[in-house]
Formats: C-alpha cells, structure tokens, sequence
C-alpha cells in the first residue's frame, strides 16, 4: 500500500558539515527530483532543501524509506553508513506534523523566523512544475501553507526581532516608515561599524557616511559601501542631515554629549533622530535619549529587546502546536477517508452486482409486468441496497484511525469476498460514490 | 429602536478591543462588521427620521452629534477599509458609542423651526460635522502616536508597536487628517457668517445671539485659529511629531467641549 512519508536531516540531527553535503540545493532541486524519479521509488515526491534541512516528502511503497535514505548517500556520493544515523523517517500523521513544524518555523533554528515558509512553497513549485506532485502532496504542501500563515497571524511566534541588528532595523521602520530615503552616518570605520552599515544599505537607506578619527579609514569603508567619508571635524553638519546614527567607535569617552546633540537637533526641529549605539564602552551619553525627537538605544538596549522577543516567541509555542495539532488530526482525517474509498467501492460494486443478479434471475417472471412496474422494481430494489449500506459506509469513514480502517476493511473484504472474482457474471453498473468530505 | 445602533456600537468597541488585546484575524472582521452594522442601523435611524420630519434630522444639538457620530463612523470605516488598519478602531468605536448615549437617550426629532429652511444651514451643520468627524480622527490618530512613541522612547516595546504603524506614518495621516478637517471647519463657519447676515433681520432671540460674543461662536472661532496654528506650524516651523499630535488632541478637546457642554448649556444662538 502507498504512505506519504518524509525522510531527512535537519540541524537538530545532523552537523553543518553533513548538511553541506547533503544539500540538493547545489546541484538543483529539479534535478535532484529527476534523479530519485529514475530509480522508479515513487511518483509524488518533493525535495525541500535549506542551510538547515534537506528532505524529501513522498509517496511510496513500504520499501520506500529505504530506497531514500539510500539516495540521500547515492546522490550525494557519500556512504550510507556516515548518513544513516542522522536521517530520521516520519510516516503517514507524523511526516504530515513535521511538515507542518517545519512550514510554521517551529522546527527552525530560530523559532518562528518567516523564511522557511517561502522555502517549502518554493520546493512545493520546483517538485509541482516538474509533475512530481499528486492528490496526496497537493494536499499535504496547501495545508502547510496554510499553517504557516495561521500560526504567524493567531499567535505571536514569528513576532519581534531575534537578532540585535534586525532589532535595530525593525526600530527604525516602527520611527521612519520606510527607510528608503533615509540618510545613515556611521561613526568609527571597525568591523561593527562596516556589519551595521552593510546591513543598513541592504535595507535600502539612501546615503551612507561614515566618519572616522582616522580619516583613511572612513574613505576605505566608504569605498566599499559606495558612501561618502567626512573628516572627524566636520561630523556635526553630517549629523545635522542624518537620520540614523550609529556610533561603533573605540574611544573610551562619549563621543555624542547631550549639548553636542542638542546643537545639532536644533536646526532639524522636530525631525527624528535614531542613535544606534553598539559601542562598548559607550559612545553616546545616556542622557541624549532625553531630548525631544531623539531615540537612543544601546546595544544592551537591543539585547534587552532580543531577549524579551524570545521570551514572547517559547510563550506563543503552545498555542502553534495547537494549530498544528489540528489541523493535522484534520489532514488525518482526509487522508483516511482516502484509504476506505476502495473498501466503499468494492462493497457498492458487490450489492449492486447481487442485485442485477437477482434481477436478471427474476426476467423470466417480471417480464410479464408492464413497463412501469418493473420501473418501480428497480427503483425499489436499488433504494434497499442503498439504504443497507447506509451506515456500513458511514461507519467506515468515520473509523478514527487507521488500524480501525484496515480492521474494518479487512473484515469487510473476508465477509462479502470483495478480492475475489467469484461474484455472478452480471457486469455491475459503475457504483456511484458519492464524494467524501474531510472529517 | 434607537438603543439597537447604541448596542451595535458598544459590541463593535468590545470586538475591537478583543481584537487588539488578542489580534485574532476573525475577532477583527467581527469587529468591522459590528461596526458596518451599527453604522448601517443609524443610517437606517437617520433616513426614517428625515422621511417622518421632511428634513435631514439636523435641528439642536442632539441630532447634531447623532449625525456626526454617523459621519465619524463611515469617514473611520472608508479609511480602515482603504488602509486595512484596525489598530485605532478601539478609540474610535469607544468614543462613537459614549457620544451616541446622549442621542440614542433622547430619540425624538426637533422640528425645523422657518429660520433654518435655507440650504446654506444644512451646508453649515454638514460641513461642520465634517470638520468634527476628521478632527476626532486626527485626536485618535494624536493619541496612538504619543503611546507609540513612549513605548520607544521608554525602550519598552510591546503591545503598541506591535499593533500600531510607524511614527512616521501615523504623523503625516494626522497632518492630512487635520488638513481636511480646517477646510471643512473654514468653509463651515464661512457659510454659517453668510446665513446669519442674511437672516439676522428675523425677530427670533437666538438669531439676535449670533454674534462673536456667543460661546458656542466663540470657541468654534478658537478652535479655528488653533488648528490653523497647527497647519501653519507643520508647514512653517516643521512642528511635527509627538508636540503636533499633542496639539491634536488638545484641539480636538476644544471642540469637543464646544460640542456637547457649551452646546447643550451655554449657547443662546445655536439652541434650535
């Protein structure tokens, strides 16, 4: 019988340097499908692969988590020995709950980050536009996305930033909107100095410029960042126009003083100004944030709110995996009354066949009948055998899981011999089935 | 039957507090519904007060501040709808519904005394209540901004800035806000100066009352002049941010106060 299965590795089982290996990602994930579909293992599969997973959800055979594992080594010509203990395998309900952890963040490293959301749709279109996907991985890929989206809009675990400079960033959109039009100065030419910078212009500000006690330094940085050095002397005009500062420099004094400052958010009236200040020691006096229009954050404050934003995101799990829980059991639930499908058929074809049977058997005598009453012979007998399995079929696609389903299946295969072709040689009118809804 | 649109706006405001404490994309829906559905009652209220009296119940205060709670709330639902912001829903619908406890409590229509038969009085109160609804926005707007901003400048980031756009964002819809609430308010007293000259020959006492002197005349005028002091101030000298929202809120208490004490105690010309 097929099963939807997942089989991979992750960062809570495998070492970066055995992700690395493993990653489809190198040489295409479309490949990767091409490559596993050749060895015949399965028709619906997807390949989702990120710094930190690789894993394949598919539909197979019982011998089908082997023959994966096995590619995992083959494809990546790595032996299965060094792999084997890091792979795990979930089936049926657990790879449709892994997923949807996965699809949610809740399985990230970073609990709740957003991007892993768009990496699943992605793996879902590559394994979708290559054929790869059918009923089952349709389902299972949509209802994961739509996981994902639940569990970042009713809870708050993708809430608030986790790192000190996507604190920093997500403070400057909450002041000026949109950051694009926005001038950076940047005091101090080190390597904090160039990260933040770095990460600033990714973010799309407009003008970078960066000032230094030693002025070659501030023009190397500038180059790199295509900005504009200005000598330490003429620092306060460039305040004047900025709208983020951020002071990373060595000196052991503050460098922005509360008079400094003051002066220069005179001229700007009531426009904001945002200090960064990610130096240890301090560069910017405390008592700067005081002033009107001024918000200063150090980098203890920025540490403060990473901590209290992790905090808020372990208090939010709970109410993900609820959501997760759910709509697995509901997942479940299709995915079941897909398994009873061929029993319900097969038991309709039967009682259908016994009743044609009967009725062929009874022709001599009906015969004899006019025409309207042996309409309503037909009509009588179908709506009796309807009515008989009724609540068989009822019961069956409400069995609550899945050993049930195959008990009851089982039994209903042995007491009405649905495997066998001993039935009466009267070619069965296609059984109508009517569509089944997820419990 | 008036207490059916008091009921819908209280249940909106409970919905749209629950939305905001919990943040529950359906609470929200159910929130603007209940609001949709509150406006629509009133809008139901007004039309059978103007079929009944055979004009727009826009005579004495009462059905003033029921016809502005009615503006307030579709001038809110056009911008939530366009900018599918809900943050400010709680003020807005907690203010609708305390200010719409005085006309659901006292239902009936006054009639329209011959004096206020011009057009140019329904163009006064309409334009008035206009100014009125944008005003009250720019007061919501002034107050999420100042809690926004001390939970920056507090370094203290929760419930707010989770909930609410940015600074920056929230400052220039207030001056926009603001922009068309003084057209309004100017266009408004304008018009209401051309209809007493014209009809200050008339012998009744409240016409003879319409003069600078009246409180209610008084501090509409001041209330003018202190947000023209914020539309020039915001061009001129750039005063933005947390002082402009504080003087929103301000301004808007003006008006407010004008609204309801002066205009249900003190007024002798605009008593109608």
């Amino acid at each position: 019988m097929m099963r939807l299965f997942a089989v991979g590795l992750s960062h809570r089982t495998a070492p970066v340097e055995l992700r690395e290996c493993v990653d489809f990602s190198r040489l295409g994930v479309a490949e990767a499908l091409a490559a596993l579909a050749a060895r015949g293992v399965s028709r619906e599969m997807v390949v989702l692969s990120t710094c930190n997973r690789a894993e394949i959800y598919a539909v197979a055979g019982p011998d089908g988590p082997d023959a994966i594992g096995r590619f995992f080594a083959d494809y990546h010509g790595i032996p299965l020995a060094r792999i084997s203990e890091h792979l795990y395998v979930r089936r049926g309900a657990d790879a449709a709950r892994h997923l949807y952890r996965v699809a949610a963040g809740l399985d990230s490293l970073v609990v709740g980050e957003p991007q892993i959301l768009g990496q699943v749709k992605a793996a879902y279109a590559t394994a979708s536009d290559n054929g790869f996907t059918a009923a089952v991985t349709n389902r299972l890929f949509h209802t994961a996305f739509g996981v994902g989206k639940r569990v970042r809009t009713e809870t708050g675990l993708s809430e608030g930033a986790v790192s000190v400079s996507y604190a920093a960033i997500s403070l400057a959109r909450k002041i000026f909107g949109d950051l694009g039009g926005l001038n950076v100065v940047v005091l101090g030419a080190g390597g904090m100095a160039k990260l933040t910078a770095v990460h600033l212009r990714s973010q799309g500000v407009r003008h970078v410029t960066i000032a230094s006690r030693t002025f070659s330094a501030a023009e190397s940085l500038a180059r790199q960042l295509t900005g504009r050095a200005v000598p330490w002397e003429e620092l306060d005009p460039a305040l004047a126009g900025a709208d983020i500062v951020v002071t990373a420099t060595g000196a052991n004094e503050p460098v922005l003083t509360r008079a400094r400052v003051y002066e220069v958010m005179r001229p700007r009236q009531e426009r904001p100004l945002f200090i960064i200040d990610i130096a240890v020691p301090r560069d910017v006096a405390p008592d700067v944030g005081d002033l009107e229009q001024v918000f200063l954050y150090n980098i203890d404050d920025l540490q403060g709110i990473v901590k209290e934003n992790l905090a808020r995101r372990s208090g939010e799990l709970q109410r993900a995996e609820a959501i997760v829980d759910e709509e697995v059991a509901r997942f479940t639930g299709w995915l079941q009354s897909r398994d009873v499908i061929p029993t319900v058929v097969a038991l309709r074809e039967r009682f259908e066949a016994v009743r044609r049977a009967e009725l062929a058997r009874l022709e001599p005598k009906l015969a004899a009948l006019p025409p309207e009453a042996r309409e309503r012979v037909d009509e009588i007998t179908h709506l009796l055998v309807q009515k008989l399995l009724l609540t068989p079929t009822e019961q069956l696609k409400a069995a609550g899981d899945e050993s049930t389903v195959a008990t009851y299946a089982d039994a209903l295969n042995r007491l009405f011999r649905l495997a066998e072709e001993d039935a009466p040689q009267v070619k069965p009118r296609p059984a109508k089935v009517t569509p089944l809804r997820r419990g | 039957m008036h207490l059916v649109p008091l009921f819908l706006y209280a249940c909106a405001t409970g919905a749209y507090l629950a939305h905001f404490a919990r943040r529950n994309p359906a609470t929200g829906r159910l929130a603007t519904g209940l609001l949709g559905g509150a406006i629509l009652a009133h809008t139901f209220l007004i039309g059978m007060q103007t079929v009944e009296a055979g004009h727009a119940p826009l005579v004495g205060t009462t059905a003033a501040l029921s016809a502005f709670v009615w503006l307030f709330g579709l001038s809110y639902m056009y911008v939530e709808l366009t900018t599918d912001e809900r943050a400010m829903g709680v003020l807005v619908s907690a203010l609708l519904t305390v200010l719409y406890v005085i006309p659901a409590l006292n239902p009936g229509v006054s009639p329209r005394p011959e004096v206020l038969r011009s057009p140019l009085f329904t163009f006064h109160v309409t334009a008035m209540l206009f100014a009125y609804a944008s005003l009250a926005l720019a007061c919501v707007i002034g107050v999420t901004y100042v809690l926004l901003f001390k939970e920056i400048k507090a370094k203290h980031l929760g419930f707010f800035y989770a909930r609410l756009p940015s600074l920056q964002v929230l400052d220039s819809m207030n001056g926009r806000v603001i922009t068309i609430g003084w057209l309004f308010l100017t266009a408004g007293i304008a018009i209401g100066i051309v209809w007493a000259t014209q009809v200050r020959p008339s012998a009744d006492p409240r016409l003879q009352a319409m003069h600078i002197q009246d409180p209610k005349i008084l501090v509409a005028l001041v209330s003018w002049c202190v947000y023209s002091f914020a539309l020039f101030a915001r061009r001129a000298i750039g005063l933005t941010g947390r002082r402009a929202a504080w003087l929103s809120v301000f301004a808007f208490v003006i008006v407010l106060l004008n609204f309801v004490p002066v205009g249900y105690f003190l007024t002798e010309s605009h008593n109608f």
